[in-house]
């Protein structure tokens, strides 16, 4: 299939952030626990128009993409996650960028995770 | 624009919450905050303490918890002058009309009642005149879910709308009793985004009217009275003795 005109795609918003936690939380179990959280607070409607996914997750550090009008709601919904694999963790949002390759300049790149 | 600076005034930390107020003050640091206040109930005993470091400072603060209002002006009494943020544990009708009618109080925190949002047009009046915040503590809304969780947003709608006709100062904190439980100034305007308020209000809940509570409870060095201060003239070291006569004649101000 055609890929759309690029005034006819979604815009997006990438969110980086680090995970800050006591243990090596892996990409399988944050997902879960994510989409859990996310669904609890805004529903399954509000998450298709958040447009909400998970770019990349390593080294408790990744990228959720999401639509440019939702920021804000992502930004919130995200941060309901207390728990994963029954462990304390602490999302923390560093930076909103247009791109990936901004997001990944500005804010992930050569930054050390909060350590407890 | 210059950047807000950033507080969260309701920070519990040993022996109510699970670590030292050290910890709690390096996370919330490297999340972006310029304080904190560590609030522990007053049911635990445990003395208010408060330190700086790097830029960084930890208010002394405390949270009163009681269930009969005379004793709680008594408590009031006891911890003003120690500490730099005095906080009260609501949740009761009695509690709450008690706490927005003390000109010592700082912030009212768990304002809602097992009937109601805890705040109507005669408690908010009430605040609004005796300039005591309102708290929207948002760990029910981090934390919770289900049912609770839905009935502390419905809660939290209403009460901003209340503050806003009524001018009632509000705040937003973690009410943190782990450091896991600590969210950043962003994340935190969003969170009260879900409740109805705007993000102007957000930022000062949690910047201005935290710094303006701090301000308050710290006078300056000549405060005697609300509108009267004592200014000093620098003086001179090397004519001692003539200086000190004419800045003791140079007196009040208003």
């Amino acid at each position: 299939m055609k890929i759309l005109p690029p005034t006819l795609r979604d815009k997006k918003r990438y969110l980086a952030f680090e995970l800050i936690c006591e243990h090596e939380i892996t990409r399988e179990d944050f997902l879960r626990e994510m989409f859990l959280c996310v669904g609890s607070l805004i529903g399954d409607v509000g998450s298709s128009e958040c447009g909400i996914r998970l770019l990349t997750f390593e080294d408790s550090k990744g990228i959720i993409r999401c639509a440019h009008t939702k920021t804000e709601l992502t930004r919130a919904a995200v941060t309901t996650i207390t728990h994963i694999s029954g462990k304390r963790v602490l999302v923390h949002i560093l930076g909103v960028s247009g791109t990936i390759a901004g997001a990944t300049e500005k804010y992930l790149e050569g930054i050390e995770v909060f350590t407890l | 624009m210059v950047k807000p600076k950033f507080y969260d005034l309701n920070v519990h930390s040993i022996p109510d919450g699970k670590n030292t107020p050290q910890q709690m003050a390096a996370l919330a640091k490297h999340l972006g905050y310029t304080g904190i206040a560590i609030t522990n109930h007053s049911s635990t005993e445990s003395k208010p303490t408060g330190f700086e470091s790097n830029g960084f400072e930890t208010f002394r603060g405390i949270e009163i918890v009681s269930n009969n209002p005379s004793k709680l002006h008594g408590l009031i009494g006891k911890y003003r002058q120690n500490v730099d943020v005095l906080t009260i544990h609501g949740g009761n009708e009695s509690i709450n009309r008690a706490a927005v009618e003390n000109r010592n109080v700082d912030i009212l925190a768990h304002l809602p009642t097992p009937k109601d949002s805890g705040l109507n047009h005669i408690l908010a009046k009430s605040a609004s005149a005796n300039n005591v915040a309102i708290e929207f503590n948002l760990d029910f809304i981090f934390k919770g879910h289900g049912g609770r969780r839905v009935h502390t947003l419905s809660h939290f709608r209403k009460n901003v709308e209340i503050a806003r006709k009524f001018d009632v100062p509000m705040i937003l904190t973690s009410n943190a009793v782990s450091y896991f439980d600590l969210r950043a100034p962003r994340e935190m305007i969003a969170l009260a985004g879900l409740f109805g308020m705007e993000k102007n209000e957000a930022i000062s809940a949690i910047s201005t009217v935290p710094a303006g509570i701090i301000a308050g409870n710290r006078p300056k060095p000549g405060f005697i009275r609300e509108g009267v201060e004592e200014i000093v003239e620098k003086v001179d070291i090397v004519n001692t003795s003539e200086d000190i006569s004419e800045s003791e004649e140079a007196g009040w101000s208003n």
